[in-house]
């Protein structure tokens, strides 16, 4: 499950929103702090990032704002909205409530 | 949570519609930061900035296609397709001009017609009444069970208004034309004298000095007048200082004390009515003359309810204080009830219901031009199968595919609404000119911006509605299937057969329903038309006078001007007949309430014999055509030196259970001397009060000569002379006996009885124009699926005339198929009409709601006309080639 074009695509919206819930990120950040959490078993690509990332905008769940990194460079910084801290909740709910399932299952069979 | 984002998204939505080049722009930077950071990263990790940068790109993959799929994201596409599918849908329309024609036409004329009507209904029900705070005026009668609607005597008036809690101001008016003279010609003012606070209740406050107060209410003190803004204009020079000016109103001077704003609103009256609207010319004020009279009941109430009080609870309190009064004065204050009703009611309460029918009707054909649309379009999403299947191949998405017919589906609607919005500025113009002259509120009525944003809804949601149906349909392809399958097909799809079928059967239900109800209508019409007035309006000419007190002091020089008046008028050439009475047929009359006693007669137990009154000249009945079916009517010897005498109309006859009417004696007398009994000279035929009434109410006239108290009476004069000759004749007739005098109400009787026709042939005129339109929807659908139907089976004919059928078979095959949908349509549209026509009700006259002549005719047109639309197909069924189809075989 290295590609990440194999995540589900809710998957990897409950990983930007995670990965953003501590504090904003621009959007190399949330791929690398994705990559490196995950041991590199994670990579998601610029191809898949993006479109998720204007499409939580749109939705509301995450807003954007054009800062300056560390190193003095312009970057487009994401954080959590109110709306998608609620949604992270809900998804984080859900996603235990899944893989805690699927674990049973697996361990029973 | 929910709530919170719409925000936001709508912000980003904005933004990425109207923002677009920046949104790109951003998107760009945000992707070459990306590819920097990666590229610093190699760096960093020890390769070469070269390779660190083709490592980069290489893990970057496409720039356009993430940029594709971002906008995809933002939801920008679907406004893009959008515009391409509006382009698509006008080319795809023009190429089929007819089509297109017969759709926004249909559209068009329907939806003209909902908003004409919704015009109506926002005019007149909707929009609120010109008063300050009108939902908390109220109208005020008293009641009891022979009149449940009737005016206040004016000293319980007063008590009342002492007394009640309930309202904020309790006002009261009565009609007072005054003769307005001095200042130009003589003209009849259209006068209300009015208590105080009449202003103050409707929220109207005069445009320069005061209004009535309770100090002009005392007898001597109520010479001072309220002018209107006209007549302010036109006899007071339009002066600043017109306040204090001196007017004389009726031979007596009025101080003018304050002038109304323009656009005044008159809030109605009952009787001797004049219709809401800017109809008042002045307000005087009301004195409280007699103390002591408890029986006259002649008052208009209006009042303001007090905030948080509703009708119910000031008709309670009123009550209340009611049967105090009648405690405290048990002689002619008993037995009566209040009502109290709010004045929106009152002045639109007539005509909601036909309105309600309009509207219902109009939403019927709405409905029938739906179904109709969307029979059309999926004849033509079926014959464009192939188009569709063929882009579906290419990749469409079936969304794809609905959205592109649903953008043709309210194209057409759109472009029907601008068509029918048109229609409607004309249509509602021409529908005000033809309203009935009784109709409430004419005045309000036009398209304006809420009307016009109802019409794009309407459009809109038609577009919707008869769009879906085709669409999930003709959506629904079968690639394969679709693109094997040559232009000829033996078998129709049964599943679009049966659907289209289903349409024309409730487009015919739809047809009969409004045909039903046009063709009750017009026999209301009819009816009304044929119905026996009771007088003969032809060659009578009509006029009113008033003789002010102050220069006509007594009965005695009433009755020489009236004398006087009808020598003079008897001289002209031609004349057939000539006469004076308080009122004429259908325009007003008086109420005795109190009885009177009939020698030898009994009244039913717990009531009294009572009767509308007149009162009439010699010449009256016959300029009128009244007959007289016994005795005699009133003769020049009728006058106050001979015997007292009535004339009595047949249904007052009726009260004469024992003797014979006719030399019956009557008093008004509670104790009679010998001398009070008055005899019966003469019964006249019955004509109605109103010509809608179900049958005459027992009533009598007065020897006008004879009992003289009628200042205010109408002139009828029967001639040879054209119309117009005879009222100038009337007119300089009255001038040269007295040239103050103004002359009103100048017309031909015909016309007062055409007036009275206008609500019915209104509303028999719309109701058969949207019938004709259902019918004509109907037809087209009929014709539609026939059409369509024989273009499938065509091949079909071809072969079975080839194998010997004769052509008549296959029209009789057409036909039959065409009439059977025909009959299911009538048969249940005659049902739904059985059902819907009770809502009719009061509209009707003189014809049942489940009347056969209309429920025939219906059947009858409504088959002969599917059977019209069939002929065409039938024909070209006829004329199929049998070798063109051996042919292709």
């Amino acid at each position: 499950m290295s590609r990440p074009s194999d995540l589900i695509q809710g998957t990897l919206d409950l990983l930007i929103l995670k990965t953003i819930s501590i504090e904003p990120r621009h959007g190399w950040a949330i791929a690398k702090r994705i990559q490196q959490v995950s041991e590199d078993a994670l990579q998601v690509t610029q191809g898949a990032l993006y479109p998720a990332l204007h499409r939580l905008e749109q939705q509301g769940w995450i807003s954007a704002k054009w800062r300056a990194t560390e190193t003095g460079r312009e970057a487009k910084f994401y954080q959590l909205t109110k709306a998608g801290a609620a949604q992270l909740e809900k998804e984080l709910a859900q996603w235990e409530r899944l893989s805690n399932a699927v674990g049973l299952v697996i361990r029973m069979v | 949570m929910r709530k919170h984002r719409w925000p936001d998204i709508l912000r980003m939505r904005a933004r990425s519609l109207l923002r677009r080049r920046r949104v790109e722009r951003e998107l760009e930077k945000e992707l070459r930061f990306h590819i920097e950071q990666d590229i610093e990263e190699g760096r960093i990790r020890g390769l070469s900035p070269d390779e660190a940068r083709s490592a980069a790109l290489r893990k970057l993959g496409g720039v356009t296609q993430i940029q594709e799929e971002c906008r995809d994201m933002r939801g920008t596409n679907f406004i893009e397709n959008l515009g391409q599918d509006v382009r698509y849908a006008a080319r795809a329309l023009a190429k089929s001009p007819g089509f297109t024609l017969v759709m926004v036409l249909t559209l068009a004329l329907s939806i003209g017609a909902t908003s004409a009507i919704v015009s109506i209904i926002e005019g007149v029900l909707l929009r609120p009444l010109p008063f300050h705070n009108p939902g908390r005026l109220v109208r005020v009668f008293t009641s009891n069970r022979a009149w449940p609607k009737f005016p206040i005597n004016p000293n319980d008036f007063r008590d009342f208004r002492a007394r009640l809690r309930s309202f904020e101001s309790f006002a009261a008016y009565t009609r007072n034309d005054l003769q307005l003279a001095g200042t130009g010609e003589a003209i009849r003012l259209s006068g209300f004298a009015v208590t105080a606070d009449f202003f103050h209740v409707l929220g109207l406050k005069p445009a320069m000095g005061r209004e009535i107060e309770r100090n002009d209410e005392l007898p001597g003190k109520g010479f001072v007048a309220i002018v209107n803004n006209r007549i302010w204009r036109t006899r007071l020079g339009a002066r600043r200082d017109a306040l204090g000016q001196k007017i004389v109103l009726d031979g007596v001077p009025y101080t003018v004390v304050g002038v109304m704003p323009p656009g005044v609103q008159h809030p109605g009256n009952m009787y001797h009515a004049v219709a809401y609207g800017d109809t008042v010319d002045v307000w005087t004020p009301f004195t409280f003359a007699h103390p002591n009279d408890r029986g006259s009941h002649y008052l208009d109430g209006i009042a303001r309810l007090r905030p948080g009080v509703v009708p119910g609870q000031a008709q309670g309190e009123m009550n209340a204080a009611m049967r105090q009064l009648a405690r405290e004065h048990p002689n002619s204050a008993t037995g009566w009830n209040l009502l109290v009703i709010t004045l929106d009611s009152e002045i639109v309460g007539r005509s909601e219901h036909m309105l309600l029918v309009l509207l219902g009707a109009v939403a019927l054909v709405l409905l029938l031009a739906c179904v109709n649309a969307a029979n059309l379009l999926l004849a033509r999403a079926t014959a464009r199968r192939r188009e569709m299947a063929v882009r579906a191949a290419v990749g469409a998405g079936r969304r794809r595919l609905i959205q592109q017919m649903l953008t043709e589906s309210m194209l057409l609607s759109v472009l029907g609404a601008a068509v029918g919005v048109a229609m409607a500025v004309a249509g509602v113009k021409a529908l005000v000119a033809v309203l009935p002259a009784d109709f409430p509120r004419a005045g309000d009525i036009h398209v304006d911006a809420p009307v016009f944003l109802l019409t794009l809804l309407v459009a809109a949601g038609t577009g919707i509605v008869f769009g879906i149906v085709p669409a999930l349909h003709g959506s629904r392809t079968d690639l394969r299937e679709s693109l094997h399958e040559s232009g000829r097909s033996t078998t129709s799809s049964y599943g679009t057969l049966r659907l289209r079928n289903g349409l024309v059967v409730s487009e015919v239900t739809l047809a009969c329903v409004l045909l039903i109800g046009g063709g009750l209508m017009l026999r209301s019409f009819v009816n009304l038309l044929k119905s026996e007035p009771g007088f003969r309006p032809e060659q009578v000419v009509t006029a009113s006078v008033s003789l002010p007190e102050a220069h006509y002091k007594d009965g005695k020089s009433i009755a020489l001007f009236g004398d006087r008046l009808l020598a003079e008028v008897r001289r002209t050439p031609g004349l057939r007949a000539a006469g004076l009475g308080s009122d004429l047929p259908w325009t007003g009359w008086d109420e005795n309430t109190g009885g009177f006693q009939i020698q030898g007669e009994t009244p039913p137990p717990k009531d009294s014999f009572n009767a509308r009154y007149h009162t009439a000249t010699f010449g009256y009945f016959s300029a009128l055509g009244i007959p007289v079916v016994r005795g005699r009517a009133f003769g020049e010897h009728d006058n106050a030196d001979s015997g007292k005498v009535l004339v009595i109309n047949q249904a007052m006859a009726k009260y004469w259970q024992h003797g014979d009417a006719l030399g019956g004696k009557v008093t008004f007398s509670d104790h009679p001397k010998e001398s009070d009994w008055i005899t019966v000279v003469g019964i006249v035929g019955d004509v109605k009060d109103t010509p809608k009434d179900a049958g005459a109410k027992a009533a009598f006239w007065w020897p006008m000569l004879q009992e003289p108290w009628v200042r205010q009476f109408s002139i009828a004069i029967r001639s040879n002379l054209d119309s117009k000759l005879a009222a100038d004749r009337l007119r300089t007739a009255v001038r040269k006996l007295d040239g103050n005098l103004a002359v009103a109400d100048v017309r031909t009787m015909e016309l007062v009885a055409n007036g009275s026709y206008s609500t019915s042939r209104f509303a028999f005129v719309l109701v058969g124009l949207l019938a004709a339109l259902a019918l004509a929807l109907a037809a087209i659908g009929t014709y539609g699926v026939m059409a369509y139907s024989v273009s499938q089976r065509i091949h079909e004919f071809g072969v079975r005339m080839a194998l010997g059928a004769r052509p008549r078979d296959v029209v009789g095959s057409v036909l039959a198929n065409g009439m059977k949908l025909a009959m299911a349509g009538t048969a249940m549209g005659i049902l739904l009409g059985l059902g819907l026509s009770r809502l009719l009700g009061s509209l009707l006259y003189g014809v049942d709601a489940a009347d056969p002549v209309a429920i025939g005719a219906t059947g009858v047109i409504a088959i002969l006309v599917a059977a019209l639309a069939c002929c065409v197909p039938a024909m070209r069924a006829m004329r199929a080639d049998p070798m063109t189809a051996l042919r292709a075989d």
